[in-house]
C-alpha cells in the first residue's frame, strides 16, 4: 500500500510542476578593440543556442578596427549566460573564467566589453 | 507489507568496516547527484539561484535533449526528463539519506543507463564515465539496500521488533 503511495506522491509531484518556463532575450553584444592590431574577423561564443563554444557569431563593424557588435536572441529558462569575444579565432581572456551576462528584466540587454579585460562586476551591461 | 518490508530490509554484512566500504560510494554518489548534477536541471531549495528553478521544476532544454534521444523518449520527452532529473536530484537525497535505498537505486540505474547509450556514448567512453560511476554505486545498492549506515535499517529494525 504504501508503495501505492510512493508512486501516486510521484505521479502528483509531477503533475504539479513539470518544466521551467523559457522566455526570448535578445542581448546585443558591443565590442571595444582599439589598439589591437591585424584585427580580420571579430566573433563571440558562449553557453545556449545560438551561441556556441565551438563557433563564433560574427561580430560586425561600428568602427573598423575599433568597434564591433552582435545582435544574438536565444531562448531561455536561466537569468543570464556566459560568453567570450574572439578575435581572429583566438579566444579572449585564457585561464579566465567566463564573461556572465545577466539578463536584464526587459526583453533586451545591451553588453559592453573590452576585449581581453574582465569588468571589475560580472556583468558591464548597461 | 511484506514488500516493502522486503524493500527496505538491507543486507547486514558480517563486519562493521564493510558497512564502511559500502556506504561511502552510497553517500558521496548521493551528495553528487543531489546538490550537483541534480540540483542544476531539477528545482531544490538548494539549486543555484542563477538557474530560476522553482520546486520540481525540470530545466527548460532537458525535454529537448530528452526528444533529441528518439523513439519512446521523443513521444513523452517531458515525463522522461521529469523522471530522469526527479531520480538524480530527488534519488540522490535518498540514496544519501539511505532511504527508500532499493527503489530509488532502481530509478537511478534507469536513468544512469539511458544517460550512458543514448546520451553519453556516442560523445566516446571517457564522457559516459560519470554516469557509469553513479550506475555501478546504484547497481550495488539496489541489491544491498542502504546497509546499517541508513534510515532502511532503523525502520527495518523497528518493524522487525514490533513483529517479535
Amino acid at each position: 500500500m504504501k508503495n501505492y503511495s510512493s508512486f501516486a506522491f510521484i505521479i502528483i509531484l509531477f503533475g504539479a510542476s513539470c518544466v521551467q518556463k523559457s522566455y526570448k532575450r535578445t542581448v546585443v553584444f558591443q565590442l571595444n578593440t582599439v589598439g589591437i592590431p591585424n584585427i580580420q574577423t571579430v566573433g563571440v561564443r558562449g553557453e545556449g543556442n545560438p551561441l556556441s563554444w565551438d563557433a563564433d557569431i560574427a561580430m560586425q563593424p561600428i568602427v573598423k578596427d575599433s568597434f564591433y557588435t552582435a545582435t544574438i536572441t536565444t531562448v531561455t529558462g536561466y537569468l543570464f549566460t556566459e560568453v567570450k569575444f574572439t578575435i581572429n579565432g583566438t579566444l579572449e581572456l585564457k585561464d579566465a573564467g567566463n564573461r556572465k551576462v545577466v539578463f536584464s528584466k526587459g526583453d533586451t540587454t545591451i553588453y559592453e566589453a573590452v576585449f581581453n579585460k574582465m569588468p571589475s562586476s560580472t556583468n558591464s551591461q548597461q | 507489507m511484506n514488500l516493502f518490508k522486503k524493500l527496505i530490509t538491507p543486507v547486514a554484512m558480517p563486519y562493521w568496516w564493510q558497512e564502511v566500504l559500502l556506504a561511502v560510494p552510497r553517500i558521496v554518489c548521493g551528495w553528487l547527484l543531489c546538490f550537483d548534477f541534480g540540483a542544476s536541471k531539477f528545482g531544490l531549495p538548494w539549486s543555484p539561484a542563477e538557474k530560476n528553478l522553482s520546486i520540481f521544476e525540470v530545466a527548460f532544454w532537458f525535454p529537448n535533449d530528452v526528444a533529441h534521444y528518439g523513439g519512446v523518449f521523443a513521444l513523452f520527452p517531458i515525463f522522461f526528463a521529469w523522471m530522469g532529473a526527479f531520480s538524480e536530484a530527488v534519488g540522490g537525497l535518498f540514496l544519501l539519506l539511505g532511504f527508500q535505498t532499493r527503489i530509488f537505486s532502481f530509478l537511478i540505474v534507469c536513468t544512469m543507463l539511458v544517460a550512458i547509450f543514448m546520451q553519453q556514448l556516442q560523445n566516446g567512453l571517457w564522457n559516459a564515465l560519470p554516469a557509469a560511476g553513479f550506475l555501478w554505486a546504484a547497481l550495488f545498492t539496489m541489491i544491498t539496500g542502504s546497509g546499517k549506515w541508513g534510515i532502511d535499517y532503523l525502520i527495518a529494525k523497528k518493524m522487525n521488533h514490533e513483529k517479535l
